[in-house]
């Protein structure tokens, strides 16, 4: 008897622990390029135009318009799922952007905070303009507003040394800045880093009002790094107290609207005082509630117009009821994926459609194909892929319309100001595929020996395909498969479960997958261009699927074999685009490059630019989504009272 | 019996050091990700994915860090006593996290047992008495459906009928929602958002134990002793409730015990429809994010949960049945 | 014959169980009495309905399940037709049994003490400590060494007699006036047999109650009953005074059973059983159940039921068989078996 209680325990504890690492596997990878956004639930209907104007995707306010005050109520689904424990040096969840940026954590210049391009462009938020670049491009100079203070317990004015001390975070290897690799272009940088230097020397502080950076090199989209939320500024008194990963979380001090519930009563007078703050509970909740030393005279209704007195975030484990409280009333929105059936509802529900928010989610999801393996070393089999890809069949299998527009380019057209808006490579009748256009192309290749359009090498039988494992993309592969059939390709499918950590491993040397998707850190196209950049090619962990600009050198090193010659380049594209300041030229010349990879190297197939949905609750009486973090424009929300 | 507990607890302890270590080796001996690299960002330099394994202690090998472990287990640290480091998920101390999330699955499978114990067994002695009877055919039609329905249907037409939110006729929504309210912030609240977990999570069970109650019970009823008792002029009641109910509730106690004990590692299902945040959801969602301290606490305290469970039923079993007691 | 006055009187006592294989006929057509003390044994194979027959007259059969006929008049009350609250009252109180297996007619989780106590509470509303007393008292008079101590031992750790003794014990606490006890030896050793039967022999006659025993031994029969009756498929298939069952027994199944049992006076080295096997109670066979195991069955048997008679002196018997052939047969079937032994 007691051997057989004995053997019980054993049993139940090894039934976790192997749950535990069976189900381990996957998300090491899942989270690389997935971070910034969820993926676009499933829905019916034409997503919303994004338009120049901020005004114009938020909702038509109520008849007397939004009031101040109440309560706006968030249900997160099964975790808050941050990365850096909400320490804005670490954390790199586009919710915790929402939040941060909104109502936390000010930069010296920041966005809008709502939809569309207005929301991913820059306006001062900190700094009284958006900075004097010098003429050779390295020297960012910012002056601090007057007025601007930390919330309790500090409530002490913000200067300099403040936005300077961030950086000093981020270069401090245990605090794992987790987009650490946006800052090294400043001077000195990386050799406070590495111990060297005890400062960094690019970062001054002439006063207390001023700061200036020197980089090493010009950088356009520099003004973009310093609206991420690891660049607000950090008391030294109590961020300096911490320096493990994530730890500084549930300290955070408020440079923003709001501040977590409970802050007042921190005991900032020495670091062995300081106790949790109450408001933010990782497992369960965060409540934020007004900050009494902001002083809105230092911000601007543009970008915040702080109607709600207090947030609470709360996590839930169920989805239904979720939707059913939001339904209800009982909250006023939710970080959760809607389930079809919900979304579903509120297509068809002529009441419920105004509480269905749909914006551009600023990603792309493709098709990858790996320069260095055949059929795809051939550039024509790529241009044919490209042509015969029913994206039409593709989007259906994501749910139709409402997942987001068909995607004929790499970068997103919303953070090209829709220059690409009408290109199209690669057209067909319905986005069906052009099979004819594709065998033209296809007779091309050295593999149609015969020159009839149709793949006949044995490169092009059973070749190795890496998906996921799960629903979506079990509904993709039947249109996938019969595209590329259309060619004479026959695909060999491997769906697993987690297929980027396979696809992420050079040596593994992977055809083609349909798996990856790609989401902007900020709204500059060079967040997508390191994706082609040759010189961030890792053997493991590699994000550069296609190889795009391999060496022969390189592929020694990341042991890529095949066909690793010749493979064309866009390195030297990528460094003239980026040190053009941003702005219209900036903007063109990425589209410029996008172009370019579309028709000359051709990396992928992409399918789909998606969608962020929302839903919101009766009682939300002014809404709008933040384009930057692509979540809830927390700052503008307003609820009935 | 001291004698006897203090060798079940110094094999409670070989248990748990056994449990913990294939815990640790298939963490790591089987192939799974990096935790670390959730951690480290999109792009990490190699600098940075050492400094994140070095902070969660991943850069040794797997049984010093065992060691490192169970001395930390045994002798805490920094968080307190027991030492169980930080969750890779939250970065908030694990023990934190496990005394905010244990009383939530501790009231939760406490109070669906005591609601399961009271329907079952009496349903299954109702059963027993009048076998054979169209009240006997009824609670085992309830016994089938208890032990069929799937629990998290039956969360959710619980919610949809009961709750605030819920889409059902508006005079029976007279429970709150989903969510746990601490019984420290509110009684009153604690009790009325538990209500539907205990009686949705004890339906199961109570089938279980109603359809166990009556079969022991028509058993014991047969036996020689009973046929004594009656003999001897007691009434039924007497015989039923004194001499059946006795015997045939010891099979029950151990079934018990292992419930209650397979419970406190978290009733996942019922913890994730009524948004309980409990062990169960924890222990889940620690898997799922390669989050080893946490999956190692919930393997902790589940194993400890089944062998105090163990011990006690062991006590309790003796302390019903002295034939046990005098071996 | 005994000439106590009779406590206990049986008539046309019959028990059926309807089963879905068809009607169990457990008792036919039963008759007996019993008095003040005597000891009244009701001998049988298994299966004869001999338990059957007690278990109906305490009520211990489930009414629901059990079809009971006739009348048994307790002190002049039918006990097949009291209410089950006035019956209960008697059981235990007026009317005491034993049972076959002390190992499993004591509960095991319950003290000894406790069960003897809440026997005698059962039935009197007296102070927990003056019962103690008194199961203390009666487990000294049932021959429990140390009974103050081994009143609060549990059942297992009383040997086989003990517990045999401790039912008895329990049976007489509240001093009743009829003893059932249902194969009160089977169980035991030899030798603490007879120190049982002893004892039961004893506590009848310092109590003067009555006793029935039941048993599918002749032998324990034959030393301590004053009446005898042999049941057979249901039925009485002879009856009378002790003398006169194992002197001159009439019935070719009680020669049956006489003849497969070991008797210690006689030398005898060897055992006839009874051919064949006992009837199912379900298909008895017609006529005379006994007569496809009788050697003596002959044209009536099979048809005719033969009719439960006195033959005189109270021995009474149910068989086609004339007076005078029973005589020569039973003469010669003794000549053989002794001489077979020889």
């Amino acid at each position: 008897m007691r051997h057989w209680r004995a053997l019980a325990i054993v049993v139940v504890a090894l039934g976790l622990a192997v749950g535990a690492a069976a189900c381990g596997g996957d998300d090491g990878g899942e989270a690389t390029p997935d971070t910034t956004a969820t993926e676009p639930a499933t829905t019916g209907e034409e997503p919303a135009t994004t338009e120049e104007e901020p005004a114009t995707t938020e909702e038509e306010p109520s008849p007397e318009g939004p009031q101040a005050g109440g309560t706006y109520r968030v249900d997160w689904e099964e975790t808050f799922g941050f990365t850096g424990g909400f320490d804005p040096v670490g954390e790199y969840l586009g919710e915790a952007f929402g939040i941060q940026s909104g109502l936390l954590v000010r930069t010296l210049i920041g966005y809008r905070h709502t939809a569309g391009s207005a929301g991913n462009e820059l306006i001062p938020d900190l700094a009284t303009d958006l900075g004097t670049i010098s003429d050779d491009g390295l020297t960012y100079t910012y002056t601090l507003k007057d007025g601007i203070k930390f919330g309790p317990p500090l409530s002490r004015e913000i200067t300099s040394q403040d936005v300077a001390y961030a950086f000093e975070r981020i270069g401090t290897e245990s605090l794992v800045a987790q987009y650490g690799f946006y800052y090294t272009v400043i001077e000195g940088m990386s050799e406070f880093m590495a111990g060297e230097a005890d400062t960094i020397s690019g970062i001054t502080t002439p006063d207390d009002k001023t700061i200036a950076f020197k980089l090493t090199a010009p950088t356009g989209d520099f003004p973009f790094r310093l609206a991420m939320p690891a660049a607000g500024p950090a008391p030294r008194e109590v961020a300096g107290c911490f320096t493990e990963a994530g730890a500084y979380g549930r300290y955070l001090i408020s440079s923003g609207p709001y501040m977590f519930e409970g802050s007042d009563a921190l005991d900032a007078s020495s670091c062995d005082t300081l106790e949790p703050i109450a408001g933010f509970d990782p497992n369960t909740s965060m409540t934020l509630v007004r900050n009494p030393d902001y002083d809105p005279a230092t911000d601007t209704p543009e970008a915040r117009e702080n109607f709600v007195d207090r947030f609470e975030f709360k996590i839930n484990s169920n989805p239904d009821d979720i939707f059913n409280k939001i339904k209800a009333g009982e909250i006023e929105d939710a970080v959760a994926s809607e389930p079809p059936k919900v979304i579903r509802e509120y297509t068809e529900n002529e009441e419920l459609t105004p509480l269905l928010h749909i914006n551009a989610g600023d990603r792309t999801w493709y098709i990858t194909l790996n320069l260095t393996q055949p059929p795809f070393d051939d550039i024509h089999v790529r241009k044919a892929a490209n042509l015969v890809m029913d994206k039409e069949g593709l989007r259906r299998a994501w749910g139709g319309p409402t997942a987001g527009e068909i995607a004929t380019h790499i970068i997103p057209d919303a953070m090209l100001n829709e220059t690409l808006a009408d290109y199209d490579p690669y057209p067909s009748e319905g986005y069906a595929g052009d099979v004819a256009a594709a065998m033209e192309e296809m007779k091309l290749s050295k593999y149609d020996t015969d020159k009839d359009g149709i793949c006949d090498a044995p490169e092009c039988k059973d070749v190795l395909y890496v998906t996921e494992a799960d629903r979506l993309r079990q509904d993709m592969q039947p249109p996938t498969s019969a595209s590329f059939e259309k060619i004479g390709i026959t695909l060999k499918v491997r769906s697993v479960e987690g297929a980027y950590p396979v696809i992420q491993d050079v040596s593994k040397n992977v055809p083609a997958s349909g798996r990856p998707g790609w989401g902007k850190d900020y709204a500059d196209a060079s967040t997508f261009m390191v994706l082609f950049d040759s010189r961030s090619t890792l053997p493991t962990g590699n994000i550069n699927y296609s190889l795009v600009g391999l060496t022969p050198e390189q592929a020694a090193k990341v042991k890529a074999s095949g066909t690793v010659e010749g493979i064309p380049s866009v390195d030297a594209d990528i460094d003239a685009c980026n040190v053009i300041p941003v702005g219209d030229e900036r903007v063109q010349c990425w589209a410029d490059l996008d172009k370019k990879l579309m028709e000359e190297v051709v990396p992928w197939i992409p399918y789909l630019d998606a969608t962020a949905t929302q839903i919101t609750g009766p009682t939300v009486t002014k809404w709008d989504f933040d384009q930057f973090s692509g979540t809830i424009a927390y700052a503008h929300v307003a609820v009935a009272q | 019996m001291a004698a006897y507990i203090v060798r079940r607890l110094v094999w409670v302890i070989v248990v748990l050091l056994a449990v913990t270590m294939i815990t640790f080796a298939i963490f790591y001996l089987l192939p799974t990700g990096d935790p670390a690299v959730r951690f480290a960002g999109k792009s990490p330099t190699p600098q940075v994915l050492e400094e994140v394994r070095r902070q969660f202690g991943l850069d040794k090998p797997w049984y010093a860090q065992y060691w490192h472990f169970l001395s930390d287990l045994t002798t805490g640290d920094k968080y307190g006593w027991p030492g169980l480091g930080f969750s890779f998920d939250t970065r908030i101390p694990v023990r934190e996290e496990l005394l905010e999330r244990a009383p939530r699955t501790l009231s939760l499978a406490f109070g669906a047992a005591i609601v399961w114990l009271t329907l079952g067994v009496t349903i299954g002695i109702v059963s027993a008495l009048r076998r054979g009877t169209l009240l006997d055919r009824a609670a085992m039609g309830f016994a089938l459906f208890g032990v069929s329905a799937p629990v998290f249907w039956l969360g959710l037409m619980a919610l949809w009928l009961f709750a605030e939110t819920g889409g059902g006729p508006d005079w029976l929504h007279f429970l709150p929602g989903t969510g746990y309210v601490p019984f420290s912030e509110s009684p009153s609240e604690w009790f009325t958002h538990l209500i539907m977990p205990w009686v949705v999570l004890a339906l199961l069970y109570a089938a279980f134990y109603a359809r166990m109650t009556r079969g022991n019970l028509l058993e014991t009823m047969g036996e020689d002793y009973i046929r004594t008792a009656r003999a001897k002029g007691l009434t039924e009641r007497r015989v039923v409730f004194k001499h059946g109910l006795r015997a045939s509730l010891t099979p029950i106690v151990t079934m018990f015990g292992m419930d209650i004990a397979l419970l406190v590692g978290g009733a996942v299902i019922t913890e994730t429809v009524f948004n309980i945040q409990g062990l169960g959801a924890w222990a889940v969602r620690a898997t799922f994010n390669q989050d080893l301290p946490a999956v190692v606490a919930v393997v902790v305290v589940s194993a400890f949960a089944v062998a105090i469970m163990n011990l006690l039923v062991d006590i309790v079993y003796a302390w019903l049945d002295p034939r046990v007691r005098y071996q | 014959m005994p000439d106590g006055e009779v406590l206990l009187d049986v008539s046309g006592l019959s028990v059926r169980f309807p089963t879905s294989d068809g009607v169990v006929n457990a008792v036919d057509d039963l008759s007996f009495q019993v008095r003040r003390g005597e000891t009244f044994g009701i001998v049988g194979e298994s299966g004869s309905g001999k338990s059957v027959t007690n278990l109906a007259l305490l009520g211990l059969l489930n009414r629901r399940a059990a079809n009971i006929e006739g009348t048994a008049l307790f002190k002049g009350r039918d006990l097949l037709t009291m209410p089950p609250g006035e019956l209960r009252r008697i059981r235990g109180k007026e009317i005491a049994m034993i049972f076959q297996d002390p190992f499993a007619c004591l509960h095991p989780m319950y003290r000894v003490g406790d069960q003897l106590v809440e026997a005698i509470r059962a039935h009197e509303r007296v102070p927990r400590r003056q019962a103690a007393e008194r199961a203390i008292e009666v487990l000294a008079a049932v021959g429990i060494p140390k009974p103050r101590e081994r009143f609060r031992d549990y059942p297992h750790q009383y040997s086989g007699g003990m517990r045999q003794r401790a039912m008895i014990a329990m049976a007489l606490l509240l001093n009743p006036d009829v003893l059932i006890a249902d194969e009160p030896t089977t169980a035991l050793d030899v030798t603490v047999q007879a120190q049982i039967l002893e004892l039961i022999d004893r506590v009848k006659k310092e109590f003067d109650i009555a006793v029935v025993l039941i048993t599918h031994d002749l032998g324990v029969v034959a030393e301590v009953a004053q009446t005898v009756m042999v049941m057979y498929a249901g039925r009485a298939m002879e009856q009378g005074p002790r003398q006169q069952v194992f002197g001159k027994p009439l019935h070719p199944y009680t020669w049956g059973l006489l003849e497969s049992i070991p008797h210690v006076d006689q030398k005898v080295s060897r055992l006839v059983p009874i051919e064949g096997a006992p009837p199912s109670l379900i298909f008895v066979p017609p006529g005379c159940p006994f007569h496809p195991r009788c050697p003596h069955r002959f044209g009536p048997c099979d048809q005719k039921r033969p009719e439960f008679r006195d033959r005189g002196g109270g021995h009474a018997e149910a068989c086609h068989l004339s007076a005078d052939e029973k005589r020569t047969l039973w003469a010669e079937r003794q000549e053989r078996f002794t001489r077979a032994a020889v």
